[in-house]
């Protein structure tokens, strides 16, 4: 019989902390899916059941439980597999390792609880501040450190990797960096960069402020020190999925990756502009010059290439893979490939749906016609597209190889696994056509009854009522593809023995190798320090005017907890008071 | 560096597509002149609002031509005004500021869109060419009832917009055989003097006063009645100023038959 080299066989400890990772992350995203659907029947005003007030929690909940918790801790556990895999090394020391799953765990039970509040009277706490706790709102402190908790805890599994990587640096100081090691550090070092500003934010502005330690804070100047760090994010979530993309799907395609320097290329360029670019996601704000908004839409549409350069490579590699498989012709080689392997047929309709909200980020990007979709369903449409489906369904579809290769047991089901992706997309092709449209119209996000007293929408094309039920759909399409999805992780890991027919852990060989690339490309400090000059170019003088405008306090302004208020027509009676 | 031909094309390809987006937004900008929000609003203490300059009487004021001015405050979960009216063929500036949390200012369905950050004043230059009717709506969460949160934008034909706004001063009841007033004073935000009639109807004869109204300033027209000429009864009222009316009822009684003795 043959030795089994599945990873658990290889890092049995790390694959431990793995999975322990892996079901945080799958438990994030089967509650943040089921609010989803709440969500999704609630504002088309098919099913409501729970009070529109109450919405804003469930929103909070859905978003910080979907974007930061479950991309989150997919991520950092498979980059623990890259990292360990590509250097042929486990950890230096697991302790380590569990130490900051742990501490991610406890800032995300903080969050959670804070969240929570909202709901439960017996819990004396609120955070209806939704994903961009924009002040001020006010949110209780645990929120806070929660959230610090769960974001040092990131960087802490960002040292575990530089540390083995050093370690391997030193036996081996004339080899370049294996691809997916490489992908995990130039990621982490933008994300070390970036949540720097949210970072700051929290510590030195909201948390003092949420304890009473100082009495006002200036909204725009936090409000930009979120975007700082909330557009790279979007790229964290993403990094990870171009991972695969690069190092897996050739292989499942049957083939190799087509070239090894401009992946590396790629990543880089990430690594430069993933930064400076957070103030297009303030367009339409006030105290911000023109000119910065435009050095950020510059940055921005640059941004593009290395997207455009992946979706080159991508399918080049798979039309490698196809050929390699027997497949010819234009486009017939499309056929060739294993589109009944849940983990191919995943990750390229991911990917296809990526290219669709790159589309709509493209506009998105626009300085000036970002200003009909700006805050509209259009934006919720086009991130259901790239992290909800980009990032999520490639996590998705990958877990049905990582599994296995956690457990040593082989896929519950296969045939499910492939009903869930496809399920997937077709719920989203729904939901995200719906929103994007609604946008058009001026249909806006984050709000529970998108029904107004003085006015209609007017949908260009179709009605209101056909826009709904395409998303009411969408989402439940979509909820049972999270259940399904589940149910397969959950009977692999606890069904099943274990199976001598599990692959190898490998990732895919490439046409071109880092030996055709220059070896410069290897040198993170340079490209490190280049993200940081172009930071300071495109954030200095925006943040110190803004300072200099509102004061690093703000002028006066107070907190507003969203739990105090208890009844909309008492709030409009003494507003009315003070004006009159 | 190796790089397959093909990729390099696409490549090349990829840069047109970038560098002609980035000329197209240019172009907005310096071509047809599309204005972005700014730093141009300055900045305000939410807790000051009321004692503004510019905020603590908000609405919409003429600046001379065809130039408005709108001022709005966002306030969770109303704008004040909550209902905006403005000529066709004309220029709006609008400067909005919120008075706790962040809003948005949203023209539902056009590209009048701003955020309302509290401590900053968002300045946006809107043309208005056709009449017609927009909903107003917050597009960024301010609490629990954010989605309550709307206004209504109406753009009316030139010939049926003006400033002008009545108020009167009335008394409820009269003695039969005293004279008494009705005052209405007559306010104009254009920003030339508004020269018109104020009328009054009641009983059979109506009253004209023509009356001059300085440049955003107002006016106080003088009504006097003779009650004896109305009789005993109620007699309903009406003051028109260009179309604007102000209406309510006069109570004649006798002296002698004392009534709820309070006249």
């Amino acid at each position: 019989m043959a030795m089994r080299n599945a990873y658990i066989d290889q890092f049995p400890k790390e694959a431990r902390v793995i999975r322990a990772i892996l079901w945080s992350s799958f438990l994030a995203l089967t509650i943040g899916g089921t609010l989803g659907l709440i969500q999704g029947l609630h504002r088309t005003n098919i099913l409501r059941f729970i009070p529109s007030q109450d919405y804003y929690t469930v929103l909070t909940a859905h978003g910080v439980l979907l974007v930061i918790t479950f991309t989150i801790f997919f991520l950092v556990g498979i980059f623990t597999w890259a990292v360990t895999t590509s250097l042929d090394r486990g950890v230096e020391d697991i302790r380590f390792t569990w130490g900051w799953y742990i501490m991610m765990v406890i800032g995300t039970i903080l969050v959670g609880v804070s969240i929570l509040g909202g709901v439960v009277e017996q819990i004396p706490m609120n955070a209806d501040v939704l994903f961009t706790f924009y002040s001020p709102l006010q949110a209780h402190p645990a929120f806070y450190i929660g959230l610090v908790l769960f974001v040092v805890g990131s960087w802490l599994a960002g040292v575990d990797w530089f540390r083995m990587w050093w370690a391997w640096k030193k036996e081996n100081p004339d080899e370049r960096i294996p691809l997916p090691t490489f992908m995990a550090l130039t990621t982490m070092l933008f994300w070390y960069l970036s949540s720097l500003g949210v970072a700051i934010s929290i510590l030195a502005f909201l948390l003092p402020w949420s304890l009473g330690i100082i009495d006002s804070v200036n909204p725009l100047l936090t409000r930009t020190l979120f975007w700082f760090f909330g557009h790279p994010v979007v790229y964290f979530w993403l990094m990870p999925a171009y991972m695969l993309w690069y190092t897996m799907l050739p292989k499942i395609s049957g083939g190799k990756l087509f070239s090894d320097p401009l992946a590396r290329v790629v990543f880089v360029l990430f690594l430069i502009l993933s930064t400076p670019v957070g103030i297009h996601h303030q367009y339409l704000d006030p105290g911000i010059a023109e000119g910065f908004k435009f050095i950020a839409m510059t940055n921005t549409m640059f941004l593009l290439l290395p997207s455009l350069l992946t979706a080159f490579t991508v399918v080049a590699s798979m039309e490698h893979g196809a050929r390699q498989r027997g497949g010819d012709g234009y486009l017939s080689w499309l056929k060739a490939l294993p589109w009944r392997d849940p983990v191919f047929t995943g990750m390229a309709l991911a990917g296809l749906m990526f290219a669709a909200g790159g589309f709509s980020g493209m506009i998105n990007a626009g300085l000036n016609i970002n200003y009909l979709v700006h805050n509209s369903w259009w934006v919720v449409g086009h991130f259901h597209l790239t992290v909800g489906t980009a990032v999520a369904l490639t996590f998705m579809a990958a877990s049905y190889w990582f599994m296995p290769q956690l457990t040593g047991k082989e896929l519950w089901n296969r045939s499910v696994a492939l009903v869930q992706v496809v399920l997937w997309f077709i719920g989203m092709t729904f939901m995200s056509n719906a929103m994007h449209r609604a946008g058009l119209f001026g249909m806006p996000r984050r709000t529970a009854e998108p029904q107004y007293q003085g006015f209609n929408f007017e949908p260009a094309v179709g009605t209101v009522g056909e826009i709904n039920a395409q998303v009411a759909l969408g989402a439940v399409l979509l909820t049972i593809s999270v259940y399904l999805f589940i149910v397969n992780m959950v009977l692999t890991t606890v069904g099943g023995s274990s199976s001598d027919a599990i692959p190898d852990n490998t990732y895919a060989g490439t046409l071109s190798g880092p030996e055709d690339s220059p070896v410069i490309l290897d040198n993170l400090k340079l490209w490190t320090s280049i993200a940081v000059v172009l930071v300071i170019i495109a954030y200095s003088l925006p943040l110190a005017s803004i300072i200099d405008a509102g004061g690093l306090f703000g002028p006066g302004i107070d907190a507003w907890k969203p739990s105090v208020v208890a009844d909309p027509t008492l709030v409009l009676e003494s507003i009315r008071g003070v004006m009159f | 560096m190796n790089i397959h031909t093909y990729e390099k094309i696409w490549l090349a390809v990829a840069m047109v597509l970038i560098v002609g987006f980035i000329a197209t937004v240019t172009y907005g900008a310096v071509g047809p002149g599309i204005a972005m929000i700014d730093d141009d609003g300055g900045t305000i203490d939410p807790d000051t609002i009321n004692d503004d300059e510019r905020f603590s009487d908000p609405g919409v004021t003429h600046v001379g031509g065809n130039e408005y001015e709108a001022t709005v405050v966002a306030q969770a979960w109303s704008y004040t005004p909550s209902e905006i009216t403005v000529p066709a063929n004309s220029t709006v500036t609008f400067y909005v500021t919120s008075r706790d949390v962040t809003h948005s200012f949203t023209v539902a369905g056009t590209n009048v869109n701003t955020m309302v950050v509290p401590g900053q004043v968002s300045q946006m230059t809107v043309e208005f060419d056709e009449p017609g009717e927009y909903g107003i709506l917050c597009n960024e969460y301010c609490g629990a009832y954010h989605h309550t949160m709307e206004g209504e934008l109406n753009v009316v034909p030139q010939d049926e917009f003006d400033l002008t706004e009545l108020s009167t001063d009335a008394p409820s009841e009269a003695q039969l055989g005293n004279q008494t007033t009705i005052n209405t004073t007559v306010s104009n935000d254009m920003n030339y003097d508004l020269e018109t009639t104020a009328t009054l109807e009641i009983g059979d004869q109506p009253l004209d006063q023509d009356v001059t109204v300085p440049a955003h300033g107002s006016e106080t027209v003088e009504f006097a009645v003779d009650t004896t000429d109305l009789g005993t009864g109620d007699h309903d009222w009406t003051v028109t100023v260009d179309g604007h009316e102000e209406s309510d009822t006069l109570t004649v009684t006798n002296a002698t038959e004392g009534g709820d003795g309070d006249a």
